[in-house]
């Protein structure tokens, strides 16, 4: 076992203890704290996969904006009376669901032959990410961002509530 | 000629104007209805004319005035609404124009203070240009359609009294049983089209004269277009709505019996004897047995029928069992001519009934009698009627008759010929009872003869002006009395199927059928004279033959027997599939299934978001396990 | 050396927590945040086939990029209808909002 390896298990460990914490967790706020974790591990998991870029904008991103931003509306969603259950009625049929999913696409992960170099990670050099988003996909990269724009704008109309209100 | 179809077309406006204006006209608008039927009896002198200088002129080649338009036109599918006219059409057209005429003004007076007087004038005019549109098309669809419009305006007639629940009854018996020969009518119509594509009557006699169609199938085909007749003209065994019809007015009872209705049977079959005759010899038989069986049955009826109108109305069954004996002979031409005559005297019988009735306000034989001295009129014309219609020379019956022994003779075998002489005998005997339980002798009634007198001119006139062809309108068979009205010659040579043939006198057909008739006579009057001891002794000596006769040899019964078990017991069983099978199982099942899945299925839709994701992610998996299992490569 | 069956077998195994959470919970943000570590997972996977199998294009990098660009404002978006639900009906719990039942 390479050191590598050992790298990932210890991330891989903590992304889903993370995860798991979220989906289990019985206080809202546990849960925030635990995605938290989560997505800070695959930001080193990132690193991992010599994506240096992304992990910055993830950890810029989630582990600022989302995060911050989910914590905000807990606060302002607080039930403060009868802690009601946090969990639906269909439980088992959503673990039953989840389960099979990730056992059926396990399966097909690991069945299927890859082409290429399946065990070499690539470093993709920081610069031709940016060239790449500037020059190829350029037009993509401008619609995303008028698509920020016009979601962000709506989110303010609709947080900010009708006249009289 | 070529404005024949102005004919109907009159009456037919006369029937719409009185229709919508008929309350405001005044006196109801009979005068337009009498108008508009005088102008079409007018107009027919015209056509006549022209007809007579067209076969004088090129006899050979004559083949009718047509006129047509076009009515539907499809690629491949064409109807004309077309009228023609040939000496067959002349004849019916003179006997339904001129009864109807005479019965409307007869009606005046009959139909005076009725609270649908002016309805009725306006059916009558209905009637007669539905019967003369008949009598004048030139394809089977058009005759079709009119002889609907015959059978739906007799209906009318026959239901006039509808308040009362036997003329109801009546009135729909005769609708149903004659529609029941309708649909054999339409069958053959359609038969005889499929193969010859056309509707046209010339045509299609052309076309089966030519061997176009096959021998069965044309029999088929014609013995459908018979079961028509049967109906319409009532012959056995569809005759059971003719008597019936006697709850109509009486004027109405004869327009059906003598010009608009039921003569249409015979008119059809002479119209399409050329394709009768192209048939299989089978098809003219079953014309003439049936023919002979309503001949027999008919009169046997009519000896014991009480009520006046019903003797007539079996003396019409037995006049149109006559013609079809003739027409199952090949013989146009004596059909044709018992038809002409037949329209007179028939009608003159009615009328005549008609004013006793209207004197009396009786119908009942037994409560009648010594009417003689005091409607002497009616006692004269009915006479004459009654001596046509026996047979008495030189009435016109007799020739009439005498046409029809003859053809029967030559064509047919000797045990049809005893049979209808037999015929004739029995007709003499009941004609005979009916006359003198009617107008001689004791009243039976002492109070309604007492106070019955003769009707105004509006009822004599016409019994005269109808006693006139009764009397002479059989001379027409001789050449010289047709040469010089400027026919080619006598009725023979004027209607004819194969050749025109010259009047010949057959004095020993005569004299045995003269001898017959005054035998009938004379033994009827020895039988029902002064208190008709011997007919009483007769009656109660056989008692069951006189029930069978009064009870219509029980074929009534007998259908009223088939209705009540036959076909209420098929109805029941269709009224149970209709029930169960169609409404509750079909229409409300399939109702209640789409009810069922809306309204328990919809439950399924809560509305909560975690359960559409749940729908969707088991989706997902499904959509993944299968791809595996069935190793999909994409 | 590590084989590129770790990550796709991690980024299954992340999206199926996720999606648990999203069929399980009832609170809404809740289900936002398990709706975050299902795209993660979708990250990973776009990431790892860039870096293993596609190094001359990376197109598996920038849809990270966009995905990211795209949950960012989904999170916003969403955040502002759960506040407007919950000003509305005094609560958070998705099973409650069922106003377009049957």
């Amino acid at each position: 076992m390479t050191y590598e390896e050992v790298i990932f298990y210890f991330v891989a460990a903590l992304v889903i203890a993370g995860a798991l914490g979220v989906v289990v967790a019985k206080n809202i706020i546990h849960s925030a704290l635990f995605l938290i974790l989560a997505l800070m591990a695959v930001a080193a998991l990132f690193i991992l996969l010599a994506a240096e870029f992304l992990a910055i904008v993830q950890v810029m991103v989630y582990g600022g904006a989302v995060t911050i931003l989910i914590l905000f509306a807990m606060m302002l969603t607080r039930v403060r009376d009868l802690p009601a259950p946090r969990d639906g009625a269909q439980k088992p049929f959503a673990a039953l669901a989840a389960i099979a999913f990730g056992i059926t696409s396990t399966i097909a992960v690991t069945s299927t032959q890859f082409p290429g170099e399946s065990d070499k990670i690539n470093v993709i050099a920081f610069d031709s990410v940016s060239d790449a988003l500037f020059t190829v996909w350029a037009l993509p990269f401008e619609i995303a961002s008028l698509v920020l724009i016009v979601a962000l704008m709506g989110a303010i109309i609709l947080a900010r509530g009708e006249e009289g209100e | 000629m070529e404005q024949a179809w102005l004919i109907p077309a009159i009456p037919a406006a006369a029937f719409v104007v009185l229709l919508i204006a008929g309350p405001y006209l005044p006196r109801r608008g009979d005068w337009l209805s009498i108008a508009a039927i005088g102008a079409s009896f007018v107009l027919f002198f015209p056509v006549l004319f022209d007809l007579v200088d067209a076969i004088n002129a090129d006899h050979e080649g004559f083949v009718g005035g047509v006129k047509s338009w076009e009515w539907i036109s499809f690629p491949g599918f064409e109807i004309d609404l077309g009228f023609f006219v040939d000496e067959i059409t002349i004849v019916m057209l003179v006997v339904v124009s001129f009864v109807a005429l005479m019965v409307q003004i007869y009606s005046v007076s009959y139909m005076h203070g009725d609270p649908r007087y002016g309805w009725y004038f306006a059916v009558m005019s209905l009637f007669a240009a539905s019967m003369l549109t008949l009598v004048l098309a030139d394809n089977l669809l058009l005759m079709y359609a009119a002889w609907e419009g015959v059978g739906f305006c007799s209906f009318l007639l026959i239901g006039f009294w509808w308040e009362k629940r036997s003329a109801a009854e009546a009135a729909k018996k005769a609708f149903v049983t004659t529609r029941i020969g309708d649909v054999g009518f339409l069958i053959g119509i359609i038969m005889l089209w499929r193969e010859a594509g056309t509707f046209n009557i010339q045509e299609i006699i052309h076309f089966a004269e030519n061997g176009g169609y096959d021998s069965t199938y044309l029999t088929a085909a014609v013995l459908f277009l018979f079961m028509g007749a049967i109906g319409k003209s009532g012959q056995f065994p569809l005759h059971v709505w003719l008597p019936d019809a006697m709850e109509g007015p009486t004027p109405v009872s004869a327009l059906i019996h003598a010009a608009t209705m039921v003569v249409a049977g015979v008119y059809m079959v002479a119209r399409m004897l050329p394709v009768f005759v192209a048939a299989d010899a089978v098809a003219l038989d079953v014309v003439t047995v049936l023919g002979l069986v309503t001949v027999l049955m008919s009169a046997t009826m009519g000896l014991a029928a009480t009520d006046i109108k019903r003797v007539i109305a079996y003396s019409t069954l037995n006049s149109l069992g006559f013609m079809f004996v003739a027409l199952g002979s090949q013989s146009v031409t004596a059909a044709m001519l018992y038809l002409f005559v037949h329209g007179f005297f028939k009608s003159l019988l009615f009328l005549g009934a008609g004013a006793v009735i209207h004197a009396t306000e009786k119908q009942d034989v037994n409560e009648l009698g010594g009417l003689a001295g005091k409607m002497p009129v009616t006692t004269l014309t009915f006479l004459l009627g009654v001596g046509a219609m026996v047979g008495i020379i030189p009435l016109s019956g007799f020739w009439a008759k005498d046409e029809v022994l003859t053809v029967t003779d030559s064509e047919q075998s000797v045990a049809i010929f005893a049979l209808v002489l037999i015929s004739v005998f029995i007709t003499a005997l009941y004609m005979t009872r009916l006359f003198i339980l009617t107008f001689l002798f004791e009243p039976k009634d002492r109070h309604a003869a007492d106070h019955a007198h003769e009707g105004g001119p509006l009822l004599t006139v016409p019994l005269i002006l109808l006693a006139i062809p009764t009397v002479i309108g059989g001379l027409v068979v001789f050449d010289s009395v047709g040469e010089a009205l400027g026919f080619p010659g006598g009725f023979g040579q004027f209607v004819w199927l194969e050749e025109p043939e010259k009047y010949k006198f057959h004095a020993d057909i005569a004299v045995m059928s003269s001898a017959v008739a005054v035998a009938g006579v004379v033994t009827g009057w020895i039988a029902w004279q002064g208190k008709a001891e011997l007919a009483t002794r007769v009656r109660n000596a056989m008692s069951p033959v006189a029930t069978l006769l009064s009870r219509r040899y029980y074929i009534d019964d007998i259908y009223q027997w088939g209705i009540n078990n036959i076909v209420l017991g098929v109805s029941t069983i269709i009224s149970w599939f209709d029930r169960v099978i169609v409404n509750d199982t079909g229409v409300d099942g399939s109702a209640g299934l789409s009810y069922f899945a809306g309204y328990e299925i919809k439950f399924t839709e809560t509305g909560r978001l975690p359960n559409y994701a749940l729908g969707i992610a088991a989706g997902v998996v499904i959509i993944g396990v299968l791809l595996l299992v069935f190793e999909v490569k994409i | 050396m590590i084989p590129i069956n770790n990550f796709l077998v991690l980024s299954s195994v992340l999206f199926s927590i996720g999606m648990y959470g999203v069929l399980a919970r009832r609170n809404a943000v809740l289900i936002l945040m398990s709706v975050e570590l299902m795209l993660q997972a979708v990250s990973i996977n776009f990431i790892t086939f860039a870096a293993y199998l596609d190094p001359e294009n990376f197109t598996g990098i920038i849809f990270a990029v966009f995905v990211i660009v795209i949950a960012a404002a989904e999170v916003g978006l969403a955040l502002a209808i759960v506040l407007r639900l919950f000003r509305n009906r005094q609560t958070a719990n998705v099973d409650e909002a069922d106003l377009m039942k049957w």
